[in-house]
């Protein structure tokens, strides 16, 4: 039952949410005085502080619950508050334990940028949005921090405005969300209309209150917001273009808080999902982790790598929720933030040395272009060393956090898939051919980054390329650390004893285990992974490339699946048509039909205008020439001659006799 | 017994020099006896005509009275002939326009 009291764990809720969004007051109030990012680190930092200590409260107890009256709408009064349990509390600890770090290696990343005091207050809405969607207890505030989510997104994606190509990719983003943000709505709409409530707790105890073929409508619904911001096929393509923004906010939106809110909100709702659609969601997301990972084999852009890299992982936490494993789906969730992040912050080690050597000896390159690059190992070996540490996470290597969470996905994956009759029991075996792709391209991005040699133009100025500075050091050392696997089991080889995993499936109906997947799961993947690392030192760093580069599928692979042409010239160019005939019919019709009356009455008042200079005023004016003109011909008459006077007054006597006389006779 | 047409023959043939005496002469004095020609004219007609009222003498008697009064207004106008003569320095009714001073 929820409270109106608030207790120490929701007090601390409350405010690692709103400390983010005071930065976010401040930082905007002090406009361009916010340059070392002071406030929003220290927002974050309390933030961390408050969300630990709500952490230690609420895991493995009870779930705290608190709300209050929001606003009344004719006799329906809507509530706000605050959800504390095990996923949200995780969730709050885990969005925290990645900003901190990032906002950290923010402030020597972005340093010197002119705009940098729009990145702090950016950086801190998004971290107040998501913080809020987490602890949210009702669907109306989720969907207001979802909105912001993706609204701060939007503004970071296209920090550096200037670039058309950091404009574009904005705009996309917001427009692919966009469309998942009205599924979310639907599905409120729905849920709305059925329970008369928004209260997540109420659906998710009493799901079976709505009728099935309208709980089945309203999971598609919420799953297609899920697949808008999670990035799942085919709403991914904002993802990849997302990375024109700058690389600390990639690791960002990549590792906790945007393309997370969408599993969120599936684990959250997950009593919601019939099976239906659990089998829909399962697909997409074994369909999404494949088309991902194949895209990411062929790309050249280091980032745009491990956005497909994202993708293809998030479609294997769909999988999990998928499967009914949400545990399992946000287990993966927590490991893949912590290695993708430090992805990301290597990559943006890198980049950033790569654009400093550009701008020092004006050389014409790509900074982020995999082919430049080569040897850097000798240059930056603790970029290298964190690197390999999260690329092995990745790949899911024995003794990372990757190796339990992937292989415990993998492994209640096949379980579930016995229980599967038809195409469903292909699921599995697509995942363990993802996670094959998966080794290939990360150890491909690998050789050609730190193996090898550099390519010419830098390989002269090679002596310029050192490690990145402490600040952005010390939070790749602390993601490294997070990515192996004593945070989250004592025992590197058996999933069974994490403790996440074990704070989570007290809810969960678990599957019947297959005890013998166990063994051979984790070989296979870990001996894949070797001799996949094999061909790679064999291809890559030997130079001994063996495969066309214009094939049909190498192609297909490097234009990522031609989708962005095909949503071109589907959609995109339809509508900018439909546009432009608006725009048509507007300026020629709806202006025309305006014009035209404007002009019909313009002529009507110019005849008006004539009728009355020309036939009224010359009327009156008639009359006033008539009694000229008859006074003209009179005044001759009165010249004051006495016998002119005379000879009128004769003729006229004459005249007047002689008409008588004709008359009478 | 002299016809009637006669004498209003000679009546028309007098009003008509009076009538042109008044309306061409550049002499008040001279248009003054034109009007009086034409007075005349008039009781010729009176006279005339008066035959036909041989127990009454209407004609002849109006004839009378209008003698008088033709002479009494001969005399007022020559008097105002003389005053206008003596304002203008003229006698031409042709200069003579203006009513006031």
């Amino acid at each position: 039952m929820p409270t109106t009291a608030l207790t120490y764990p929701l007090l601390a809720a409350l405010s690692a949410v709103l400390l983010p969004f005071i930065g976010f007051l401040l930082s905007a109030a002090l406009g361009k005085h916010v340059r070392n990012g002071a406030i929003s680190i220290s927002a974050i930092s309390l933030s961390l502080l408050a969300a630990c200590y709500a952490f230690a409260q609420v895991w493995n107890q009870a779930p705290v619950h608190i709300q209050w009256h929001w606003f009344t709408i004719g006799e329906q009064a809507f509530h706000v508050g605050l959800l504390l349990d095990n996923i949200a509390v995780l969730m709050l600890v885990l969005v925290c334990v990645i900003a901190l770090p990032v906002h950290i290696y923010s402030a020597a990343y972005m340093k010197g940028d002119p705009g940098i005091h729009r990145y702090w207050t950016y950086l801190s809405l998004f971290c107040f949005a998501m913080l809020g969607l987490v602890v949210a207890d009702n669907l109306l505030l989720m969907y207001i921090c979802w909105e912001l989510v993706g609204f701060a997104s939007y503004l970071l994606i296209g920090f550096w405005f200037t670039r058309d190509s950091a404009v574009q990719a904005n705009k996309k983003a917001f427009i692919v969300n966009r469309i998942g943000d009205i599924g979310f709505l639907i599905g409120i709409g729905i849920v709305y209309s059925h329970l008369g409530t928004l209260d997540t707790g109420t659906l998710i105890s009493t799901p079976e209150t709505l009728p099935a073929p309208w709980l089945t409508v309203a999971g598609l619904a919420f799953f297609l917001g899920a697949m808008a911001k999670s990035a799942q096929f085919p709403l991914h393509v904002w993802l990849p273009d997302a990375m024109e923004g700058p690389t600390s906010v990639s690791s960002l939106i990549h590792a906790a808080t945007m393309v997370a809110a969408g599993v969120f909100l599936l684990a959250r709702l997950f009593p919601v999902f019939n099976e239906t659609v659990l089998l829909v969601i399962a697909t997409t997301g074994a369909v999404t982790a494949f088309v991902a990972a194949y895209f990411a084999l062929t790309q050249y852009d280091i980032k745009k790598i491990l956005a497909f890299s994202t993708i293809s992982q998030l479609g294997f936490m769909m999988v999990g929720i998928g499967i009914g494993m949400y545990p399992v789906a946000l287990f993966h969730l927590v490991t893949h933030a912590f290695f993708k992040c430090l992805l990301f912050l290597c990559a943006g080690a890198i980049i950033h040395e790569m654009q400093h050597v550009k701008e020092t000896h004006a050389l014409d390159i790509d900074p982020q272009d995999i082919r430049n690059m080569g040897g850097l190992r000798k240059h930056m070996p603790l970029t290298f060393a964190t690197m390999l540490i999260a690329s092995l996470a990745l790949a899911g290597f024995p003794f990372t956090g990757g190796y339990l969470s992937k292989d415990a996905l993998l492994v209640h994956t096949f379980e579930w898939a016995a229980l599967q009759s038809g195409a469903a029991k292909l699921i599995p075996y697509v995942l363990v051919i993802v996670s094959m792709l998966t080794s290939f391209y990360i150890l491909r991005l690998l050789a050609n980054v730190f193996f090898g040699s550099l390519s010419n133009p830098l390989a002269k100025n090679k002596t310029h390329i050192h490690e990145a500075p402490m600040t952005m050091l010390i939070p790749m050392l602390f993601f490294a650390g997070c990515s192996l696997f004593p945070l989250f089991s004592v025992n590197p080889l058996n999933d069974g004893h994490v403790w996440l995993m074990q704070g989570l499936t007290t809810t969960v109906s678990t599957l019947p285990p297959l005890r013998l997947l166990h063994l051979v799961i984790p070989l296979l993947t870990t001996g894949v992974t070797g001799i996949v690392a094999v061909i790679i030192w064999h291809w890559y760093v030997n130079g001994k490339y063996p495969l066309k580069t214009n094939g049909l599928l190498y192609r297909l692979s490097q234009h990522q699946g031609y989708l962005d042409v095909l949503y071109n010239v589907a959609i995109v160019r339809p509508i900018v048509r439909l546009s432009h005939l608006l725009l048509w019919v507007d300026y020629h019709v709806v202006d025309g039909t305006v014009n035209g009356l404007a002009a019909l009455g313009r002529s009507l008042a110019a005849t008006a205008a004539w009728i009355d200079q020309r036939l009224v005023d010359g009327l009156v004016r008639l009359v006033g020439k008539i009694a000229w003109g008859l006074g003209h011909i009179f005044r001759r008459l009165q010249t004051g001659g006495v016998q002119r006077y005379f000879a009128t007054l004769f003729l006229v006597i004459l005249v007047i006799l002689l008409y008588h006389i004709v008359v009478l006779l | 017994m002299i016809p009637l047409t006669h004498f209003l023959v000679v009546g028309a043939c007098l009003f008509a020099i009076g009538l042109y005496a008044v309306l061409a002469r550049r002499n008040a004095i001279l248009v003054l006896v034109g009007i009086e020609l034409m007075i005349n004219a008039a009781i010729l007609n009176l006279v005339a005509f008066g035959r036909y009222d041989k127990t009454m003498y209407g004609g002849q008697v109006f004839a009378l009275f209008a003698i008088v009064l033709a002479a009494a207004a001969v005399a007022v106008a020559l008097a105002i002939i003389l005053n206008v003569y003596k304002f203008y320095r003229s006698v031409n009714p042709e200069d003579i326009k203006n009513l006031k001073d």
